[in-house]
């Protein structure tokens, strides 16, 4: 299981779900002064980034995955994406990379050469912006993510098992979410079942958590009840998350807290690798 | 020595031939494909990595420089040789840029970040000399990751070099990249060897698709070598294409570039 080829013959797919509810504006913990829908609207924006950097080749992207991108906030559970790619529910990852709403310079810090580092300007491209307004309609959320999944898995019953992540506060209005995401890990290829992961974004103050194993530990209810709704994660993608330098066992779940969750662009084969010798 | 090479290869299922990643160099000039009477044979096989950008130029690169410089005996050889392919590397971008921009199609945003990472191959480099003053002929190579050479003698696998375990592929062989290494980890990794070969003898270069394959055949105590022997022979059922698809559709075999040359000593 969990070992189908991702080829342009044989994709999958990632759906990411973005809270864009009002309690998005309160600040992250941790001692960040930023708001949770800028940390996630960011932390999307990378992994879209990242996803279309690991597909690219020269002179085009491969379409080893469609992208699904569903907002949730008042009344709203829809397609997210912003710029020409507004209101489509499903893109293949070329057209992801060929459409950022726009493109931002930022500056990241690089090692100089001579054990310091210096600042070097990055092209950041957009695809979602911040949004925070109404209640948290996680449940409506899950459910449509449940029929983009059907939808793909239909057409395609070998592929490598969708990734849905959700990006979130986790305090869910409509409802117990716990149901819908189980619903919807239980859509299956012959590979293996979908693989739910959950991205929390808190104000609490306590420190990040990446990949825990436990609820255990865990600051408050809402992070118990987003570990709980997570996927374990397979064999492999527990090997690399190790390669990360967590401490991983077979209850070792998708989840995060208050962490960055951009490495699960990682986890997933799609060839060789392209890494330094060690 | 007769040597006779045969080299066949085929991309991985959905790629188009211009996408394939492999390479291949046959002495002396490169494309030695063919009967050879020669007193050293050297050739090498590289496999660009998929997760880098200009991965099968790479391949070429390190193929020629390896092949041509004899790369094939000694760490501080391939070091070398290594060395100047990194060196030459920073003018085959340029190159490459600037023919995308006369092309009208620059390079984007997302080529960007693995222009400036590099470029990622194995690489297995091999030479084949005569026996001389009472020495016996003798083989040498030298590898960094998963591309292979495997020496079958009397329906036997006689040498297995450097994978000897089909189950030690994985998505993260050592590969050489092009933006440099540093040199004593890459000392490290480098495997070296020598053996004897004689008359009669055969040899299989192969990169990792087909090498996991063989060597898992031959743990499960059959002859791989049996179907690549044939190839290209009026015994064989099929040609190599069609073979590796067969052995795709049968999951006996990993989706990926494949590439073999076969070298039969007379």
């Amino acid at each position: 299981m969990y070992s189908a080829e991702i080829s342009r013959a044989n994709p999958t797919m990632f759906v990411f779900l973005l809270d864009q509810s009002a309690s998005m504006q309160d600040p992250i913990g941790g001692g960040e002064v930023q708001r949770k829908c800028d940390v996630v609207a960011d932390a999307l924006n990378r992994l879209l980034s990242e996803l279309t950097i690991k597909c690219a080749k020269e002179e085009g992207v491969r379409d080893y995955f469609s992208v699904s991108v569903i907002g949730y906030g008042g009344s709203n559970v829809g397609p997210a994406l912003a710029g020409s790619l507004a209101g489509q529910i499903l893109v293949p990852l070329s057209a992801i990379a060929a459409s950022p709403a726009r493109l931002e310079s930022r500056t990241k810090k690089v090692p100089d050469g001579a054990g310091g580092l210096v600042e070097q300007e990055v092209k950041f491209p957009i695809w979602v912006d911040p949004v925070a307004s109404g209640g948290t309609p996680m449940v409506g959320a899950l459910t449509r993510a449940q029929s983009v999944v059907s939808g793909w898995l239909n057409e395609r019953p070998s592929c490598f098992p969708p990734v849905v992540l959700n990006l979130t506060d986790g305090e869910a209005n409509d409802g117990d979410p716990t149901g819908p995401a189980e619903a919807l890990r239980q859509l299956a290829s012959a590979d293996g079942a979908t693989l739910l992961f959950n991205l929390h974004v808190s104000s609490d103050k306590s420190p990040p958590i990446s990949f825990p194993d436990s609820e255990d530990g865990l600051p408050n209810q809402y992070a118990k009840l987003l570990f709980n709704m997570s996927s374990k994660l397979p064999d492999h993608m527990r090997n690399y998350a190790q390669q990360e330098g967590v401490a991983v066992s077979e209850g070792t779940r998708g989840f995060v807290f208050n962490a960055d969750m951009t490495s699960i662009v990682q986890f997933l084969d799609i060839g060789t690798r392209a890494s330094d010798l060690r | 020595m007769l040597a006779i090479t045969s080299t066949f290869w085929v991309p991985k299922r959905g790629s188009s031939l211009q996408e394939y990643e492999d390479a291949v160099w046959i002495g002396p000039d490169g494309d030695g494909s063919g009967e050879l009477q020669t007193s050293s044979l050297t050739m090498a096989i590289a496999d660009g990595a998929s997760e880098s950008l200009l991965a099968g130029r790479w391949a070429r690169r390190l193929v020629e420089i390896f092949g041509t410089n004899k790369a094939t005996r000694t760490r501080p050889a391939f070091v070398a040789a290594y060395r100047t392919a990194v060196g030459e590397w920073d003018d085959e971008v340029a190159e490459y840029t600037k023919d995308r921009e006369e092309r009208g199609s620059p390079i984007q945003w997302y080529e960007e970040p693995g222009l400036a990472k590099g470029a990622y191959a194995t690489i297995l480099a091999a030479e084949f000399r005569d026996g001389r003053g009472g020495r016996a002929p003798a083989w040498s190579a030298c590898a960094l990751g998963d591309s292979c050479l495997f020496q079958v003698r009397d329906e036997l696998l006689y040498a297995s070099f450097p994978m000897s375990d089909a189950t030690s592929f994985t998505y993260q062989p050592p590969l050489l990249a092009s933006r440099g290494a540093d040199e004593a980890v890459l000392r490290r990794h480098v495997k070296v060897t020598t053996r004897d070969w004689e008359r009669g003898d055969s040899f299989y270069l192969m990169t990792d698709a087909l090498a996991a394959w063989f060597l898992g055949l031959n743990e499960s105590g059959g002859r791989p070598w049996e179907p690549l022997r044939d190839m290209d022979t009026l015994d064989a059922e099929l040609d190599f294409t069609d073979w590796v698809e067969e052995q795709r559709d049968r999951n006996q075999m990993n989706n990926d570039d494949t590439t073999l040359v076969r070298i039969d000593m007379c």
